[in-house]
């Protein structure tokens, strides 16, 4: 059958992508782009984490980066140059815990962090009633919320420091509201020393009208009016409202701009969070100057920041090549704190 | 072949027939052929001795079916047909079916063993057993090598619950505040310029001013409302200040604890308008803590 070709074969397109900028065209700033890829073969439930991490890091990531067994994170790292990629996500799973390693390129440093718990997107839809999924939910970068991190400790400020910089710094003069869809909260609890990674989506609604009301402008469909006596029940009767519907007075907002149809500038809007996922439970285990190599500034286990070559058990490493100290220790500081912390 | 068969068929089915209607007329006249048939039990003792050796074959082989038995009985027809005393493939009605009895009734009387392996062959119950332990056995070990595989692939993972606990909650609360402080950032920045296009020059312009002037009352604001916070900034920060760079424009507490650049706004003429932009809002966003 090879012998009848189609004729008419489609010529050789070249796809066209829109080449992502790598400088935000507005504050002029460098936008910090991740890979998200995994180190050793990982069993089902993680790589759907990892693929929910890349959607997490949506837009400025490789949604469908390859990996193939004999990358190795040099191949990683040579191409992260030419693409301008900052960040690497690196997801690794030993015999007593998952891993999770931050690290910045193409220097370092590199955060480990152990995933003492997670649960990945799909296990949170499920557990909702009414799970959340705008269309253009990923088109735009999060916000982060970092809490509890002001110990004043070192390695919880580099920590911070790391994860304001995985996103886009937002400008708060220019910023259009409708592309704050996400956000990612990072919770450091000081008596566990865990870290609570969770991802909601945030949604904006009116506050002090009628459900009904609401409901109506949102859908553009003709209401049931059959039980009703006059047009004028349809506005004035109360709907059925429940206790945790009640606007909590902190969580309202009032808006600049219009946003949608519903959310005007005149009046107050109310926040609402809801959870996306994945959602994890994070250990800071350890911090190197390299990436994935270098000495250890710190350890969860070690004294931290006397041995160059300390190793904790559970981990691996790509090569161990100690690096000049001082190489990177500027390179942490002079990263301005953008995003939104509080305490 | 098929015609040859064909015929074989019909060569029995007559044979059957007779069979068949010499049984029914036993059977219709049972009363009447009782002579007849004490006649023909002697001559057939040979056959009956023969059956009860088969009973006895039957005994060991317990669950044979009344088929071999027929085959056997037809046999035995056979070899009396030699003799030419009875027809070819007929035998007494009653005596087969007190050899079926007898061995239908041992049947019958056996209990079916309550052992898991049911009837099987004596010899072969044993081995059967081993191999059922065997199996049984490794299929545990698969098993628990299986659950032990799982349990290490799935490690970590958990479902959520379907409510919202204490922890979620006050998670929840976080989130929401840290976005309410944002929007509220926003929409004072935002309010400010309001109506002018910040890709127009001209407005720009005029943008840019403001965002000055907002910025260094904010500022300025910050310095003389809340010394005491930002007392307990550099308080916070001092300890990490030994370890911090040297530059001193990369600390983290620039401009704030130092004394030389308290009176920055008589200075403001040295800074470059675009350094200032950024950090004002999201500085006054974020250090709040």
């Amino acid at each position: 059958m090879a012998r009848f070709r189609n004729n008419k074969r489609k010529p050789f397109v070249r796809q066209i992508t829109k080449k992502q900028p790598s400088v935000d065209h507005i504050t002029g700033d460098k936008i910090p782009k991740s890979f998200v890829f995994s180190r050793g073969k990982l069993p089902g439930p993680l790589r759907q984490l990892q693929m929910d991490l890349r959607k997490l890091m949506l837009p400025f990531t490789a949604l469908k980066l390859k990996e193939k067994r004999r990358n190795n994170l040099k191949d990683f790292l040579n191409v992260s140059g030419p693409m301008g990629v900052t960040h690497f996500l690196i997801l690794s799973k030993t015999d007593s815990a998952p891993y999770l390693r931050v690290a910045r390129t193409p220097q370092g440093p590199t955060l480990t962090f152990k995933i003492i718990e997670y649960s990945l997107a799909a296990d949170i839809a499920q557990s909702q009633l009414r799970p959340r999924s705008p269309q253009d939910l990923f088109k735009n970068p999060p916000l982060i919320v970092l809490s509890g991190f002001g110990t004043g400790e070192q390695h919880l400020k580099l920590t911070t420091i790391m994860f304001q910089n995985i996103f886009p710094a937002i400008d708060v003069n220019t910023v259009n509201l409708s592309s704050c869809q996400r956000i990612v909260l990072l919770n450091y609890n000081k008596e566990t020393k865990l870290i609570d990674f969770r991802h909601y989506s945030i949604r904006l609604q009116p506050v002090d009208v009628s459900r009904r009301i609401r409901k109506f402008v949102q859908n553009h469909q003709v209401p049931d009016l059959r039980n009703l006596q006059d047009v004028s029940d349809f506005v004035t009767k109360a709907g059925y409202g429940s206790e945790s519907e009640a606007d909590d007075e902190a969580a309202t907002v009032s808006l600049a701009t219009d946003l949608g149809r519903v959310n005007r500038a005149s009046n107050k809007s109310a926040v609402k969070l809801q959870e996306i996922g994945p959602r994890l439970t994070l250990q800071l285990i350890k911090i190197e100057e390299g990436l994935c190599s270098g000495g250890v500034i710190f350890s969860e286990y070690g004294n931290h920041g006397s041995g160059k070559k300390q190793k904790t058990d559970d981990e691996e490493h790509e090569n161990e090549d100690n690096k000049d100290e001082e190489q990177e220790s500027e390179e942490e500081e002079d990263e301005n704190d953008d995003g939104v912390e509080e305490d | 072949m098929m015609p040859q068969g064909v015929q074989k068929k019909v060569n029995i089915d007559k044979r059957m027939k007779k069979l068949f209607q010499k049984r029914a007329r036993e059977y219709n006249s049972d009363d009447d052929d009782v002579e007849e048939e004490e006649e023909k039990l002697e001559q057939s003792v040979p056959s009956t001795r023969d059956k009860i050796k088969k009973d006895e074959f039957e005994k060991e082989f317990s669950d044979d079916d009344d088929g071999t038995e027929d085959n056997g009985a037809e046999e035995n027809d056979v070899s009396e047909d030699e003799d030419g005393k009875i027809q070819p493939g007929i035998m007494k009605f009653t005596e087969g079916i007190k050899a079926f009895s007898v061995a239908f009734k041992k049947i019958v009387k056996k209990t079916a063993s309550t052992d898991v392996l049911g009837p099987v062959l004596s010899a072969h119950k044993k081995l059967l057993a081993e191999k059922l332990v065997e199996e049984e056995l490794e299929r545990k070990d698969k098993g628990e090598a299986k659950k032990e595989k799982h349990s290490v692939r799935e490690k970590g993972h958990v479902k959520p619950a379907n409510y919202l606990d204490s922890h979620e909650k006050y998670l929840l609360g976080i989130a929401t505040k840290g976005v309410v402080k944002l929007f509220n950032a926003v929409n004072k920045a935002q309010s400010a310029q309001k109506g002018l296009n910040p890709s127009r020059s001209k407005d720009e312009k005029v943008i840019k001013k403001r965002r000055k002037e907002a910025f260094f009352s904010e500022l300025g604001k910050a310095a003389s409302q809340s010394t005491g916070t930002v007392a307990k900034v550099g308080a916070s920060s001092s300890s990490v200040d030994g370890e911090g760079p040297a530059w001193a424009p990369m600390r983290d507490n620039y401009m704030l604890t130092n004394s030389k650049l308290k009176d920055w706004d008589k200075m403001q003429d040295t800074m470059v308008g675009d350094d200032i932009r950024r950090p004002a809002y999201s500085g006054s966003s974020s250090d709040d803590e």
